[in-house]
């Protein structure tokens, strides 16, 4: 166990470094692909804090658009600073989860996917419908970045681009400690076996709340720093386009480790800035990769040790793919 | 009471060309246990046939639509041996593995006969209307319906009284019963794909003449039909064609009173609701 | 005193009737049988009780209160405990992890200390886990405290069953057929176990096929057929009731 644990922390310090040293060894334009990657990865992490639970949340993004349009609201029509609108915009984003987790907790499995869906769909068309506040079709523009500290501005892509990172790295903190937690420990409990955790005591309905409140904040952290790069944020950015895409890191990187997705959203970044000269055709390309992957390893690239493990015949318990619980499956008299 | 008249038979039109998009996806949904996402590309891939070869190539009309139809049937059947027979029985990974097919289906024909430009396709019976006491209707308008009305009352009759449109009906209904009867999982599941694929081809090329055509065209007809399928009872066909009908309806009124955004809005709040006030699962009867 | 009353319990799936009109009444600090065939309700009754169906009928009355219908973490709240029927464990935890799960209820699960860690989390969850371990060296399964739940042997499975459920401190226990499956000895053992715990102020509602160990343990026994109680009494008495000898003929 040592020696894991210091292979780890010598992995993390050595990110850490590189992470440091992109801005000075690259182009605006790079620093700027990394700067997304990290707003990304503060996305699909907060997506896979409900995956523990068992559920897949196809109002990840609307509610990253939550965070975003707070603070376009608040920076923007209002004139706050950045400094209080980002936890201000991330509690906002938490509460409007926290309104849908209502409806959402009597749902499960399939039902919970179509029924997340129509709640972020249902956001993003007011958005789109009402000018009045949010702009409709054309959004909201001139939103400011953040104000300056101690004279380095934030409109340039290298500070911005330290700004995400170690906000990202605050959030992923936190998110890990949670889901190493007792807390993360009866997310589990509930997804494996949700008959047995209600006869022990456990408050499903609660703790499905909490995890989805808890993941809304930090896609409100995602949105807020999303819309503060961009200066501006349309309902577009937040559609079935961007939502697809989260679905390809999860599915492909895998969700069952907390690092599964971080993987899953990096590698296909890379594959895609790769791919720049066939922009056009990244979306089939996705396309591809997805049913590939749930046909031929469906446990995504945090599957592959597993995998290379058992071709040398250290077979372990098998993981599930996207939809299957485990061990429901195996106890249950009648599984429907 | 002339405007009603009108907004009902907008209404009517409306539903029988949702319940014929629907109707196929139930059918789907209720053999399979799958749902496909890329029906609504199946639909578009009816459509762009029609435009390939009646707008741009000049070949008769129906001949296209009746091509459409079969060739996006074969589609539907290669897409369920190579894609979601293996993903048989995982609702979740069938659903993600369709939407996989989306991206794949509408930039293979993006890439091919361009993106953005909408494609139109000239009224076969140009543009007539018919006029009955002040409601009016397009000829083509009038054709769709009847095609519609026609394919589903086919495929009613086929699932009632053809040997192996029941056993679809019980493939659907128990799996495992049906399979005790001696009846091939898989080969229950050629057929759904096959005539439900059909039936969105179908609409595509029917609807060719009066929509507009572009890759991207399936997105809100696959919804809505979504929302149909789970409304009507997931794998219900009759249940299907109700909610069509309740759903063209409310479509159309919200539309002409507000705006098609609004009435989009309305249904998903609708489904949101519809889907934690059910009590049973969504996939099942009762449990 | 009567701690646990079923007054015209009734539990109805569309035109099968499960449960039909059951009154019972169980008293503090005894260990009563709950037997019958197969399908006469019994398990549908711990649903019902517990809070995993809701009653069609009739009520469930715990320590004076009425309970009916209460959702499942409610009633466990409330001092009543379950093992099921197939063994549902978290199976890929360890042993020791279910039990600390189950001591869940009683502690707060503050969530900001889960994040901060602060000494006094961190005291509180050891002190959750020497509790764990206690319990599960009460069950006879110390040893295997680190085992992963779904690896072990069957006798095991039970028993940690049963340690989760005493973790939530009940004051009445029902056991879903707790031997099954279990060779006599371990059977035995199992049985002495559940003795010891009445003793220490469980009272215990048992539903069990294995009739040897229900007669030399049960101080009374409530039989049931067609969802209908039909004898109460101590076990010898009713062994020679004339419905509950037709019950049982008809299904050997």
């Amino acid at each position: 166990m040592r020696n894991s644990r210091t292979i780890v922390l010598i992995v993390l310090v050595a990110l850490a470094i590189v992470a440091v040293l992109v801005p000075y060894v690259s182009s605006y334009y790079y620093t700027d692909v990394i700067t997304m990657l990290f707003i990304n990865i503060i996305l699909v992490s907060s997506f896979r804090l409900i995956t523990l639970t068992g559920n897949w949340n196809l109002a990840q993004v609307p509610l990253m658009g939550a965070g975003a349009y707070s603070s376009a609201l608040i920076t923007g029509s209002l004139g706050w600073p950045f400094w209080l609108s980002l936890p201000l915009s991330a509690i906002a984003a938490a509460v409007i989860g926290l309104a849908m987790s209502y409806p959402l907790a009597r749902t499960k499995g399939f039902a919970f996917f179509i029924a997340s869906y129509a709640a972020g769909e249902a956001m993003v068309l007011c958005w789109t419908r009402f000018k009045v506040p949010f702009g409709g079709w054309t959004g909201l523009v001139n939103v400011p970045p953040p104000g300056d500290i101690g004279g380095i501005s934030f409109a340039d892509p290298t500070p911005y681009y330290f700004l995400t990172g170690i906000i990202m790295a605050a959030c992923l903190w936190v998110m890990y400690r949670l889901a190493r937690s007792r807390i993360g420990a009866t997310f589990h409990a509930i997804h494996s076996q949700e008959s047995l955790a209600r006869s022990i005591g456990i408050n499903i309905t609660r703790y499905k709340m909490l995890v989805f409140v808890v993941s809304s904040f930090f896609a409100g952290v995602a949105g807020v720093l999303l819309v503060h790069r961009m200066w501006a944020v349309e309902p577009n950015q937040f559609g079935w386009v961007p939502t697809l895409y989260l679905l390809v890191w999860a599915v492909f990187g895998g969700t069952r480790t907390f690092v599964g997705p971080i993987l899953g959203v990096t590698v296909l970044t890379v594959i895609g800035e790769l791919l720049v000269p066939l922009a056009e055709w990244v979306p089939m390309i996705y396309g591809f990769i997805l049913i590939l992957t749930l046909l031929f390893f469906p446990e995504g690239l945090e599957g592959i040790p597993h995998r290379v493990q058992s071709w040398f015949g250290k077979t372990r318990t098998r993981t599930a793919a996207p939809g299957e619980v485990l061990s429901e499956g195996q106890l249950t008299e009648g599984q429907h | 009471m002339e405007f009603v008249a009108q907004t009902i038979l907008n209404a009517v039109i409306l539903s029988s060309f949702y319940a014929l998009v629907a109707v196929g996806l139930t059918l789907v949904f209720g053999v399979m246990k799958i749902v496909n996402f890329a029906h609504g590309e199946f639909y578009m891939l009816g459509a762009y046939t029609v435009w390939v070869l009646f707008a741009v190539n000049g070949w008769p009309y129906f001949a296209t639509v009746v091509l459409a139809i079969v060739l996006v049937g074969l589609l539907g059947v290669a897409c369920e041996r190579l894609v979601f027979r293996p993903l048989r029985g995982n609702l979740l990974s069938g659903f993600i593995a369709s939407v996989g097919l989306v991206f794949v289906l509408q930039v293979a024909v993006g890439r091919i006969w361009g993106v953005g430009k909408m494609k139109p396709v000239p009224a076969p019976y140009r543009g007539d209307v018919v006029s009955v006491g002040g409601v009016s209707v397009d000829v083509q308008r009038i054709i769709a319906f009847v095609g519609a009305v026609v394919l589903v009352a086919l495929l009613l009759l086929f699932l009632n009284r053809s040997r192996t449109g029941r056993a679809l009906r019980a493939s659907s209904q128990d799996v495992e019963a049906a399979e005790l009867q001696g009846i091939s999982v898989n080969r229950a599941a050629v057929v759904a794909m096959l005539l439900g694929s059909a039936m969105a081809g179908a609409a595509g090329a029917l609807m060719a003449p009066i929509m507009s055509v572009y890759p991207y065209m399936g997105g809100l007809v696959v919804w809505m039909a979504f929302v149909i399928v789970i409304v009507g009872g997931q794998g219900n066909i009759k249940g299907a064609i109700y909610a069509a009908l309740m759903f063209g309806f409310l479509n159309t009124i919200i539309t002409t009173v507000w705006d098609s955004t609004i009435a989009a809005l309305v249904i998903a709040v609708f489904m949101l609701v519809f889907l934690a006030v059910r009590p049973q699962g969504l996939l099942g009867h009762a449990e | 005193m009567a701690v646990l009353e079923l007054q015209g319990l009734r539990k109805q799936f569309g035109e099968l009737v499960a449960v039909d009109n059951v009154d019972m009444k169980v008293e503090e600090g005894e260990i009563r049988g709950l037997i019958g065939p197969n399908g006469s309700g019994k398990t549908t009754i711990f649903n019902c009780i517990t809070g995993f169906l809701h009653p069609t009928g009739g009520k469930v009355i715990w320590q004076g209160e009425d309970i009916t219908g209460e959702p499942p973490h409610v009633v466990a709240g409330k001092g009543i405990a379950r093992t099921f029927q197939l063994t549902n464990l978290f199976r890929d935890m360890t042993a020791l992890q279910n039990v600390v799960m189950a001591c869940h209820l009683h502690t707060g699960v503050g969530l900001f200390g889960q994040f901060l860690m602060t000494r006094r989390t961190k005291k509180r969850d050891g002190e959750i886990e020497e509790r764990a371990i206690e319990l599960l060296e009460t069950m006879g399964i110390g040893e295997v405290k680190d085992e992963v739940a779904g690896a072990l042997p069957h006798g095991h499975q039970e028993a940690l069953g049963v340690a989760m459920a005493l973790a939530t401190e009940p004051k009445l226990l029902l056991l879903d057929e707790p031997v099954t499956g279990m060779n006599p000895s371990e059977t035995k053992d199992m049985m002495e176990r559940i003795r010891r715990l009445r003793d220490s102020g469980v009272t215990i509602l048992l539903v069990e096929h294995d009739m040897k160990a229900v007669m030399s343990t049960c101080e009374r026994l409530t039989v049931m057929n067609f969802g209908r109680n039909i004898c109460e009494g101590d076990p010898n008495g009713v062994c020679s009731h004339e419905e509950v000898i037709e019950a049982y003929l008809g299904m050997s």
